[in-house]
């Protein structure tokens, strides 16, 4: 479904990324653990042409990742949602708003429907009754909730995580990695999460990996890269941050 | 002095690009209303207070100075003139440009730097045309309609002066204003406003999505609008003013 193939991107002197390869499949909730600063944020932007790589391919779907073709490039977008790590919920929007923005503009979906849509979603978040505050209103938490609601009312096949619980407190962390895990199994989405809290990874994936020098180093389920004999790779599991 | 030259290139890429997206769909109706409002609509109070004040200010510093000469007369067409061909469009111009200019700068930063124009993007929507293009129509239309107004008030204004320190009366007033006023001083100075209403929302909105990193840039988005909205508004004023003498004389 999502295949990143040697990928690099500098910013200027800084090698970011210097041959990435993932290959995600259909269904499939992968993460990409690594420290800050690692490239797990451009990866993603990469993804959905939000950075320009200097090298190497992002192919989703069969469709190959070109800012310069933007017929392709917004029909990819069509089919992912992304939770950016502050939310980025339009602030001079009410959540409603927020939430049937999207399918109002671009899905041609009648108002009513749109917020009929909304509210499902939000309920499903659990936060049907902040439907018609201002994000300025909600709390941190909230503002995931509300923002993981607006990547799932476009109906994506794709969903695209960056810290989804950066923060958080332990317990509200613990609750939206719940919320993602029980989302991906009701509506079968396929997604990576990038992210350095291990708690969350162990929730959500079914496969992990970690970013180190601009590649993957280590790919497999979570409970295997825990057991690698590197002591790079240990010392992020003990201490991530 | 390189960045300043830098900001000049980049700003003439940003502001060409309004003329190629303006006549793209979908066309932001709502958005420009809404804009329309806050470009218009809220600049009222301001526009009507300065307007009034450039008026009595201008007739009491000159008053004096025509009756020196015996020609205090003249005062009405001279402050209608000074006024509706140079003090009133530019005078509006830097008044809105402080409010709306550094608004849009600060709107737009604090929507970079929080990702809202990232999500904007990734939704498939254009942020240049869905944020940028309705703001430059709502400041064309808006600014020639704010300094006909302010126009209007700083003539009553000059009207006031004279009437309270020189009993003259309105219609006496209004007639040698109008009559001296001609369509070379009207269309310079309403036309020129087409291009500062540009001026102001151009520049405010190039800051905003030049704003980076965190809080402080937003703060820096919108000072540096005021500061280049002004400076360009002065410059093409002096060019227009030029180009207005050679059309009409």
């Amino acid at each position: 479904m999502i295949d990143i193939i040697n990928l690099h991107k500098s910013f200027g002197d800084l090698k970011v990324l210097s041959g990435l390869n993932l290959s995600v499949k259909k269904g499939e909730t992968f993460s990409i653990l690594g420290k800050s600063g690692s490239g797990k944020s451009v990866t993603l932007k990469c993804i959905v042409g939000l950075l320009v790589p200097d090298a190497g391919d992002v192919v989703v779907d069969s469709m190959r990742v070109d800012v310069n073709d933007r017929k392709t490039l917004s029909e990819i977008r069509r089919m992912i949602g992304f939770l950016f790590q502050s939310g980025a919920l339009y602030d001079s929007m009410s959540v409603r708003e927020n939430l049937i923005f999207s399918l109002t503009k671009h899905d041609k979906v009648e108002r009513g429907e749109a917020s009929g849509k909304a509210e499902h979603y939000l309920t499903l978040v659990g936060l049907k009754d902040a439907i018609d505050k201002m994000p300025s209103e909600l709390s941190g938490g909230m503002k995931k909730r509300a923002a993981l609601a607006r990547a799932l009312v476009i109906e994506p096949q794709i969903l695209l995580y960056d810290e989804p619980t950066t923060g958080l407190d332990p317990i509200t962390s613990a609750e939206i990695s719940e919320l993602i895990k029980e989302m991906h199994g009701q509506f079968n989405i396929t997604s990576i999460v990038v992210t350095h809290d291990i708690l969350c990874a162990g929730i959500v994936s079914d496969r992990a990996g970690v970013l180190k020098e601009g590649v993957l180093k280590y790919t497999g389920k979570l409970n295997e890269l825990v057991k690698i004999e590197d002591e790079e790779v240990a010392g992020f599991f003990r201490n991530p941050l | 002095m390189k960045r300043f030259f830098i900001h000049v290139y980049e700003l003439t890429a940003f502001s060409l690009r309004f003329f190629k997206e303006v006549f793209l769909p979908p066309y932001e109706f709502g958005e420009f209303a809404g804009h329309l409002e806050n470009f218009g609509s809220r600049s009222l109070p301001l526009v009507s207070v300065i307007g009034l004040l450039m008026g009595l200010i201008l007739a009491l510093q000159t008053k004096p100075t025509l009756a020196r000469f015996g020609a205090e007369s003249f005062l009405p067409a001279m402050v209608a003139i000074s006024i509706v061909r140079e003090l009133g469009p530019v005078i509006t111009a830097l008044v809105v440009a402080g409010r709306v200019s550094s608004g849009i700068g600060a709107e737009i930063g604090s929507m970079k730097v929080t990702e809202q124009i990232d999500a904007l993007e990734v939704s498939s929507v254009d942020p240049y045309r869905f944020l940028v293009v309705p703001r430059i129509l709502a400041g064309i239309i808006s600014l020639p309609l704010l300094t006909a107004y302010a126009d209007f008030l700083g003539i009553i204004g000059a009207f006031a002066i004279m009437y309270i320190s020189a009993g003259m009366n309105w219609q006496l007033f209004m007639t040698s204003t109008i009559t001296s006023l001609s369509i070379a001083d009207i269309v310079p100075g309403i036309a020129k406003t087409f291009f500062f209403g540009f001026i102001i929302s151009t520049v405010g909105s190039y800051f905003g999505f030049k704003a980076s990193g965190g809080t402080a840039s937003v703060g820096k988005a919108a000072t540096s609008a005021v500061v280049f909205a002004s400076f360009l508004i002065l410059i093409t004023d002096f060019v227009l003013v030029k180009v207005g003498i050679l059309i009409f004389g």
